[in-house]
């Protein structure tokens, strides 16, 4: 007898946001070979609208309550909804900025915008998925999607060798979460999340070391596609080399997206081990993640460049607020005698909920910020620096406050926001997080998070000393303008400072109980 | 007849996946660098197989088949990147391709 599962329309609304964008895709795709306009700032603007679809389904799916949907292969619940909104945000801004990029360079074409459009599907499902083989697939879906736009101006040197390098590490980071999993399945026989964590305390008895080498595995595939020290080496170049529109979505979507699976997958992973264990190595990333990424964007230069160290950084803050999930209730681990535990290691649902409240108001606020700080430098940057190496010199902002002075006030904007300095929306992510992590009792941690994000105030003001206070080149060459890349700017702009100063009605809905399933 | 236990399929697994590990690390051609990557996935393969087996569990065997179809579709991405750096530089040698500073 064949038994074919029961889908209810009720478990199709989880991939309602991704089967928009899929959609747009293909409708970009079919518009590259059937209208052949010279003009194609349309196919932004069909991105931007298919994206602000998928925006707005996904927002209404958070207003759902929780639950295992597609037998129990994926989630839906406020933690993933919310998320696939910012991944939509993120896009359509992105798209908007490689209007005016790619018209510059001559090589606007639907694929680029299509390509946007099905790495932010994969987004929108890895971070619903509850599954393995689900989970590999989208974050491949994504990381393919990704490693064609890097590479997508072909001709240059810098792109190709970027997308290379991505390519490379991205997909030695999938082939060690898969063979991760398949451990994890050998112990479990279980490939489902929500099935693991019922299932990992009885098998660490019995194959507790397949248990710990599939931990060991999943985590660094995730620390490779996060960026966490020490699996960080690609970062900068892939950053630096990709077209800067593209390196602008990487740094919003591709993170939040891992981040958000990383937090699904090891909540439930965490079940049945020694809880000192994923405690330590959180910990020991999200240290050695905020102190190094700080530490390597001191010395930089070249903006795009200290711009991807930053990103290390701030995946850096946002795992030390996955490492607040994971404290070991210190009472608790003692009366069990520790090692076999099995009692859940996540006791304190009110710590829980404000974890949570503070990587997505971050991830928020890094995605506008980091939207327009990487558009600000893809509208100053020209098409004839592409080969030289000073193309991204902090001398090529010097009296940018003169030449553009909008601009430069925008760049101050996300580079203050970015060193997290009231009243930028930069500065509420950060109070979120490390008052979280110090509820949950990581004091030191936090000291460490707050004294090294002071460090990297350095980095940035320094942007903005450069834009302010240096005279402008002699042979400044004048600025491409292109409206799309003006109203992308103005939106992010007006959304870093406006979220810093009213963040209330968000901020309070992201702090309700039932925001991640299961947790 | 006998059956070969599943104990002889993981450790062939885990050789083919050490093996490709260290070849992505150590080796300098993109072209092999790339195939050691397949063979970490085929590792993985092996392994799901392996239990799914010794578990007669279907969704084990299942697996695969998605990991199968999602490499080639990396392999088609990755191969058309490594012919764009070839095209630009003439070499497909790891340390040659080294242009931004660190």
């Amino acid at each position: 007898m064949l038994n074919t599962p029961t889908v209810t329309m009720f478990d199709l609304h989880v991939v309602l946001p991704a089967a928009a964008l899929v959609f747009g895709a293909i409708v970009l795709m079919l518009s590259e070979v059937f209208l052949s306009s010279p003009n194609r700032t349309y196919m932004a603007v069909i991105a931007l609208v298919t994206s602000g679809i998928a925006g707005v389904v996904a927002l209404n799916n958070a207003f759902e309550p929780a639950r295992l949907v597609l037998q129990g292969f994926a989630v839906i619940d406020p933690f993933s909804s919310f998320m696939t909104v910012m991944v939509c945000l993120g896009t359509g801004l992105a798209s908007l900025l490689a209007a005016g990029f790619l018209k510059h360079r001559n090589a606007e074409r639907g694929e680029f915008y299509a390509l946007m459009l099905f790495a932010a599907a994969g987004m929108s499902l890895l971070a619903a998925s509850n599954e393995f083989i689900t989970l590999f697939i989208n974050l491949e879906v994504l990381s393919v999607a990704t490693y064609a736009l890097t590479a997508f101006l072909r001709r240059g040197p810098r792109p190709a060798e970027a997308g290379f390098k991505y390519f490379i590490l991205g997909a030695f980071a999938g082939a060690l979460l898969l063979y991760g999993a398949a451990l994890l399945y050998g112990a479990t026989g279980t490939t489902r999340l929500s099935d693991l964590a019922t299932l990992l305390p009885g098998a660490m008895a019995t194959r507790g070391g397949l248990v710990y080498a599939g931990f060991g595995l999943v985590l660094a595939g995730f620390a490779f596609k996060v960026a966490a020290v020490p699996f960080h080496m690609w970062t900068p170049d892939v950053y630096e080399g990709a077209p800067t529109p593209v390196t602008a979505l990487m740094s919003v979507g591709v993170k939040a997206a891992a981040i958000v699976a990383m937090v699904r997958t090891f909540l439930a992973l965490v079940n049945g081990l020694d809880p000192q264990v994923p405690f330590i190595l959180f910990s020991l990333l999200a240290l050695l993640t905020m102190v190094g990424g700080n530490l390597l964007a001191m010395p930089q230069r070249n903006v795009k460049r200290m711009l991807a160290y930053s990103s290390i950084a701030h995946a850096g803050y946002l795992l030390l607020g996955v490492t607040a999930l994971f404290v070991p209730d210190a009472a608790r681990s003692s009366d069990a005698g520790g090692v076999l535990s099995a009692t859940p290691l996540l006791a304190n649902a009110a710590v829980n909920a404000s974890v949570y409240k503070g990587i997505l108001f971050y991830l928020l606020g890094y995605t506008v910020t980091s939207i327009g700080a990487f558009g600000t430098l893809a509208a100053i940057e020209r098409r004839e620096d592409e080969t030289r190496s000073n193309t991204w010199d902090l001398e090529r902002l010097a009296g940018l406050a003169q030449r553009q002075p909008g601009w430069a006030a925008a760049m101050a904007a996300f580079m203050l926001s970015l060193a997290g300095v009231p009243p930028m929306v930069g500065f509420l992510g950060k109070l979120y997080i490390f008052s979280a992590a110090v509820d949950a009792g990581l004091i030191w941690l936090a000291v460490v998070g707050v004294l090294s994000s002071v460090a990297g105030t350095y980095y940035y003001l320094r942007v903005v000393v450069y834009m302010f206070m240096r005279p402008a080149a002699a042979d400044a060459p004048a600025t491409f303008r292109h409206w799309t890349t003006e109203v992308a700017l103005v939106v992010s702009a007006v959304a870093t400072v406006a979220l810093g100063i009213v963040p209330g009605p968000i901020a309070e809905w992201l702090s309700r109980a039932g925001m991640v399933f299961g947790g | 007849m006998t059956v070969v236990p599943t104990a002889h399929y993981l450790i062939l697994a885990a050789a083919l996946f050490c093996m490709g590990m260290l070849g992505v690390l150590v080796r300098r051609n993109a072209l092999v660098v790339f195939m050691c990557i397949e063979l970490m996935l085929n590792a993985a393969n092996l392994t799901f197989l392996a239990f799914a087996r010794e578990r007669g569990d279907v969704v084990g065997h299942l697996g695969p088949f998605f990991i199968i179809a999602v490499a080639a579709a990396e392999a088609a991405v990755g191969l058309a990147i490594v012919i764009a750096v070839f095209r630009n530089r003439g070499t497909v040698n790891i340390e040659e391709i080294q242009s931004m500073k660190h």
